[in-house]
């Protein structure tokens, strides 16, 4: 249930992508997209026990599966901050591009830019 | 003394140099051409040493999550092209106006580039793969004019989408086998190597769904231009050669790929009349030749690589784009020779190394891909005697920027003939008279019929939606290939 919901938002996203005309609402159906795979890496480390995977009694040694995988997180936390960095260069082309192009269509972008 | 290992450090101090020296450039803004190209010259020595070491070099991360980085003579010649094509397009620059902030985000290219040619895992993979996004973004929209930036985005845009599926698939890998390496693809899901190929097919510009491509590389600026066909696509190319090295159920899905592009390339090279777009369509077609014969990939990524820096450095000289225009007024015969012998190469002709290397892959080939590959080897020999037989003539003076061409020219073309002598085994006399036929056979054709017609292609697959909407047709031809293969294995 919670992985349908996931790839949902990740089409979500992707018809976004193809179907809104204007360059922000693009740059933000992306966004859609990201938060739906940043959401599906976090649901695949979640696992039965939910356990942060920090022992805190040094005796007890913490049996395999007990808790959420950290490595799957630590990753997309990768993923996070590169897919924000290249938003937000995406955010500032965009910017500039308004100047000249003050509507954002990529329709009228496309007609004006080809050779 | 034999030298039969690297110490790691000298890897992790190589990978890490470029991004230092990068920064420090814009400390030092007045050493900024020397920074750069010691930083190129280094890479051009670590390359060599890897072809004397042989042994593959590993280096992992601790404990199994399978992050690690190889070096072995596959990166080898993948570095050393990087290496030689960023060395001719600093020297290119050296007397340009540039600022210290080009050489910095050429040396960022340049060092992400290397990086994912060590990597052997999915993560670091795209962790390289989106830093190569923005250096190439940069280095794209360095005139800051309107168009440069609607093309960067447009790139942007769909490499940025082409990586997010490609997450989701390492996610699939990752669950099936909690490891990020490339082997694990062979006990994941099919719809996980969908996913992944689908970005790396992407971020590659290969067949349709690389149809980004030509735009992008001929609206560059020219330097920038000569990396990005020569060098920054075959990041994700040499990833799939790994896979398919790797793990073999995926091998045949590699193969087709590049029979397809190999083939969409050449249809499409073969009209065009914008010499930077033909440049680029060619780019995709010789991509598939890479792919096509995946054991053997190295060399022809190597005297690709050259060639193609070496042509668009070329082209960025001619007097017009349009072949209708230069075939109209002659040009000075020391540029219609630089282009002519690096035509010479891409064709297949002997004494350059791309005939070696077209000799190896066809070689290589399994026998349904033959008949396919030499009628790409025909098409490209069509397309490339546009620049062969382009007026010329001594008397015409050379534009002044002919000049900057000298040396990074003769380093390309230079490496061509040296890197020729690496398999003397090609030249057997049915090898040689196979070459030359396909390359005349071509030249007919062209001079004959391609020449008089005049057809032009829809640009309509090139918009962004159309970009965009094309993955999902990827994806599903990438799926039912992986369920196609997947149902074999079961049988076999």
């Amino acid at each position: 249930m919670l992985e349908a919901c996931v790839f949902f938002t990740v089409l979500c996203g992707f018809f976004g992508l193809i179907f809104k005309q204007n360059l922000v609402m693009k740059i933000i159906a992306m966004d859609v997209m990201s938060t739906g795979t940043i959401a599906y890496y976090v649901a695949i480390a979640a696992r039965g026990g939910l356990m942060v995977p920090i022992a805190d009694n040094p005796d007890a040694t913490l049996a395999a599966g007990t808790y959420a995988d950290p490595v799957p997180q630590a990753v997309i936390l990768t993923a996070i901050v590169i897919g924000f960095s290249i938003q937000a260069l995406m955010l500032v082309g965009v910017m500039k591009l308004a100047r000249d192009n003050p509507t954002l269509e990529t329709d009228a972008i496309e007609r004006s830019y080809r050779p | 003394m034999e030298l039969t290992e690297l110490p790691l450090i000298v890897t992790v101090a190589w990978i890490a140099l470029p991004f230092f020296v990068g920064f420090s450039i814009y400390l030092l803004p007045q050493f900024d051409r020397i920074l750069a190209l010691s930083v190129a010259l280094i890479s051009v020595i670590y390359a060599s040493l890897l072809f004397i070491v042989r042994s593959p070099q590993t280096l992992e991360l601790i404990d199994n999550f399978g992050v690690m980085l190889i070096a072995d003579p596959l990166s080898g010649f993948f570095i050393l092209t990087n290496a030689l094509v960023t060395l001719a397009v600093l020297i290119y620059c050296w007397r340009s106006e540039k600022t210290a902030f080009f050489f910095t985000q050429i040396i960022l290219l340049h060092g992400s580039v290397n990086a994912a040619f060590l990597c052997a895992d999915f993560i670091s993979l795209y962790v390289a793969l989106e830093v190569i996004s923005i250096a190439s973004f940069l280095l794209m929209t360095y005139s800051r004019s309107s168009r440069s930036i609607w093309v960067g985005l447009r790139y942007l845009f769909v490499s940025n989408t082409a990586m997010l599926f490609y997450l989701v698939g390492v996610a699939l890998v990752y669950q099936a086998t909690h490891s990020f390496r490339f082997q694990g693809l062979s006990a994941a899901p099919p719809e996980a190597i969908t996913l992944i190929f689908l970005g790396l097919l992407v971020k590659g510009g290969i067949f349709v769904s690389g149809l980004w491509l030509p735009q992008t590389h001929a609206e560059a600026e020219t330097p920038v231009s000569a990396m990005l066909s020569g060098v920054v696509v075959k990041t994700s190319v040499l990833a799939l050669v790994r896979c398919a090295l790797l793990v073999p159920e995926v091998e045949p899905i590699v193969r087709l790929a590049g029979v397809g592009t190999a083939l969409l390339g050449v249809v499409f090279i073969m009209f065009e009349t914008d010499s930077k777009r033909l440049l680029a369509f060619s780019t995709m077609s010789q991509l598939g030749f890479i792919l096509a014969a995946p054991p053997v990939a190295g060399f022809y990524a190597l005297t690709h690589g050259l060639v193609k820096a070496a042509l668009f450095l070329v082209a960025g000289s001619l007097p017009s784009r349009n072949f209708k225009e230069l075939n109209q007024q002659p040009i000075a015969r020391s540029l219609w020779l630089m282009g002519a012998i690096a035509a010479f190469s891409i064709s297949g002709l002997p004494l350059l190394a791309g005939f070696g290397a077209k000799t190896l892959t066809m070689k290589a080939l399994l026998p349904w891909q033959v008949i396919a590959m030499n009628i790409a080897a025909t098409g490209t020999a069509i397309a490339f005697a546009k620049f062969i037989f382009l007026p010329h003539s001594n008397a015409i003076k050379a534009p002044e920027k002919v000049k900057l061409l000298w040396l990074p020219i003769t380093i390309l073309i230079g490496g061509l003939f040296v890197t020729n002598l690496f398999y003397p085994d090609a030249y057997s006399l049915g090898n040689i008279a196979k070459a030359i036929g396909t390359t005349l056979l071509g030249w007919l054709l062209y001079l004959g019929i391609i020449k008089k017609l005049s057809f032009k292609f829809s640009r309509i697959p090139e918009q962004l939606e159309h970009l965009i909407g094309v993955m999902s047709l990827s994806a599903i031809g990438l799926f039912l290939l992986a369920m196609y293969v997947n149902s074999f294995e079961g049988v076999g």
